[in-house]
């Protein structure tokens, strides 16, 4: 990989994480009050955004693929990102004291939450591809018009 | 083959003068080079061979180790390598999109998203090509007017 393509893997993967850690604190304020909301918590409980963001990251960079994937190729390395990113946060949530596992509907609507923050996380990423798509169309066109005019390529 | 070069007075036109005794591949491919140089590539369709002046190339995808080239509405196979022909049409508008494909920033009308970070190219035949995302920075300094690749 060139360096400008290392750049741009870093830049997403960075856009990525941060809009984790944002979506799954929202996450957490509106199950922690539907379901939770008499507990209190110590200022520990700030790192876990940033750890659960870094492990909805790390699914995602380990099925990333350099190869040409066809659509239905994408789609399956999506499904195993999410399956993987919801194993590891259910595995967390049996296991760690500060999520109360054993009431009812916890589990579950952890699994949808998870479910609404990758389905959320992918919305607004292509909301930020389609800005990007559209400065591409402006120097495009600008580029066609400077060609028309007989410009040369590298200039 | 014998190969003579001639310097001549700048009065007279440049020229290339190939003396065969039969079209052999070889022939074949060193004609292909001189009308590619010229703005034309020469491409076979239905078994006849046609001269494809390049600005009416919208891209040109390798499939199965085989290249087409394809214009608005007709395809044409070139007896050539997809990096070979990328290197002949440097500086021609022509950019490489994917590992198969180079496309004529020219034909293209827009660009829009597609799935996982990739964007997809309309051209202006109506027809959608995808853009790798590896490839997009190199399109973002293109446009902008920096080096090609």
């Amino acid at each position: 990989m060139t360096k400008e393509k290392w750049r741009e893997l870093l830049i997403r993967t960075l856009r990525l994480y941060t809009l984790l850690v944002t979506l799954i604190t929202v996450l957490m304020i509106i199950l922690g009050n539907l379901l939770d909301r008499d507990r209190v918590f110590s200022y520990d409980a700030f790192f876990s955004p940033l750890i659960y963001a870094l492990i909805g990251t790390v699914a995602t960079l380990i099925t990333r693929s350099d190869k040409e994937l066809s659509v239905r190729g994408l789609i399956i390395r999506k499904a195993i990102s999410l399956l993987l990113i919801e194993g590891t946060i259910i595995f967390i949530a049996l296991n760690a004291d500060t999520i109360p596992a054993d009431k009812n509907w916890v589990v579950p609507c952890l699994a949808l939450g998870v479910f609404a923050v990758f389905v959320l996380s992918h919305l607004i990423l292509y909301f930020i591809d389609r800005k990007e798509a559209e400065k591409l169309n402006a120097d495009l066109a600008r580029f066609q018009e400077k060609r028309m005019n007989g410009s040369p390529m590298n200039e | 083959m014998k190969l003579e070069t001639r310097k001549i007075p700048e009065s007279e036109p440049e020229m290339v003068e190939i003396r065969y005794h039969w079209i052999t591949d070889e022939i074949q491919e060193i004609i292909s080079f001189v009308k590619s140089r010229q703005g034309q590539l020469s491409a076979v369709r239905d078994g006849r061979r046609f001269e494809v002046p390049v600005p009416d190339l919208f891209y040109a995808e390798s499939v199965d180790d085989r290249l087409f080239l394809y214009t608005a509405t007709d395809s044409y196979e070139i007896r050539m390598k997809l990096y070979e022909l990328e290197d002949l049409l440097k500086n021609k508008s022509f950019f490489r999109v994917s590992k198969s494909m180079i496309v004529n920033l020219m034909k293209i009308t827009s660009v829009r998203p597609a799935l996982n970070g990739r964007f997809s190219a309309v051209l202006k035949n109506g027809e959608e090509i995808i853009i790798s995302r590896k490839y997009v920075p190199a399109l973002k300094q293109i446009l902008k007017g920096g080096e090609s690749l």
